[in-house]
């Protein structure tokens, strides 16, 4: 049996969170959703595993979703990372490259291209780590 | 394949400008790598197809703005545990994007002295011998 790949999508704006997931259970992935910082890091510290995690960038404070994607990439094995944000800046880009942020989406989101980040980003993690 | 051969680290260079091949070659040398320069990306790319590398850095603009990116992406995809680093005329956050969505390691600003820019890559490369065997091969 195939298993779902699973994806963790993070957004305060309900709307957002459900079209995404909408969208990605429509290609066959397992969505779990969180709708703040907090509860993202309950789940990724209480040892649920996804193989992607789409977090937008500000929810309760500024840049928090800095802390939702320093957490995933602390799991092994890792999740791609992928965040979205309309408020990007040299300062929180910056913080993202150097923690080795696998991806970063620009809001409005382009939906193709952010599957397309995703499903290359997820065989990349797999294909590397069997190495 | 002797042993030293397999040690032997290897650099990638991509930059138009054959002043700065020189002086990333002599810093690369230097550390005990293997300099590869290219001038152009079909010469990057057929360097990709002859070598492992450890190491990159490429210039954002090669024959026009922003075509180092994507060749950035390629040496990612082929390498994922080597060091890329893009040399950028400015900083702003569409580089920073850029390099996030090639999986640059690090960004350098173009004016940035080349010992510096070869002390940070290999400052995050893991430790292993080196030989004493080293080279430069121009393409």
């Amino acid at each position: 049996m195939v298993q779902q790949p699973s994806l963790l999508i993070v957004d305060d704006e309900a709307n957002v969170a459900l079209t995404l997931q909408m969208v990605f259970e429509r290609d066959g992935y397992a969505v779990r959703i969180a709708n703040s910082c907090a509860s993202a890091l309950k789940l990724l510290e209480n040892g649920h595993r996804f193989d992607a995690v789409i977090t937008d960038l500000n929810m309760e404070k500024e840049n928090i979703g800095l802390e939702v994607a320093r957490a995933a990439l602390r799991l092994d094995p890792k999740p791609a990372v992928v965040l979205c944000t309309g408020y990007a800046s040299v300062d929180n880009s910056a913080a993202a490259l150097q923690m080795k942020v696998d991806y970063l989406a620009t809001k409005p989101v382009d939906l193709d291209e952010l599957k397309r980040a995703v499903r290359r980003l997820m065989g990349f993690r797999g294909q590397s780590e069997q190495e | 394949m002797s042993e030293s051969i397999k040690t032997t680290k290897a650099a990638l260079i991509v930059h138009s400008d054959m002043g700065v091949l020189s002086a990333f070659q002599s810093s690369f040398v230097s550390k005990g790598y293997v300099a590869i320069l290219a001038r152009d990306l079909p010469t990057a790319l057929l360097a990709l197809t002859q070598h492992f590398f450890d190491v990159a850095v490429i210039s954002s603009q090669l024959a026009e703005g922003g075509d180092g990116w994507p060749l950035a992406g390629v040496v990612h995809l082929i390498f994922p545990k080597a060091f890329v680093g893009v040399l950028t005329p400015e900083t702003n956050v569409l580089t920073l994007q850029a390099a996030i969505n090639n999986g640059v390691t690090q960004i350098f600003d173009v004016a940035a002295n080349p010992d510096h820019i070869v002390n940070a890559s290999l400052s995050s490369q893991p430790t292993t011998k080196t030989s004493l065997e080293t080279g430069t091969s121009v393409q």
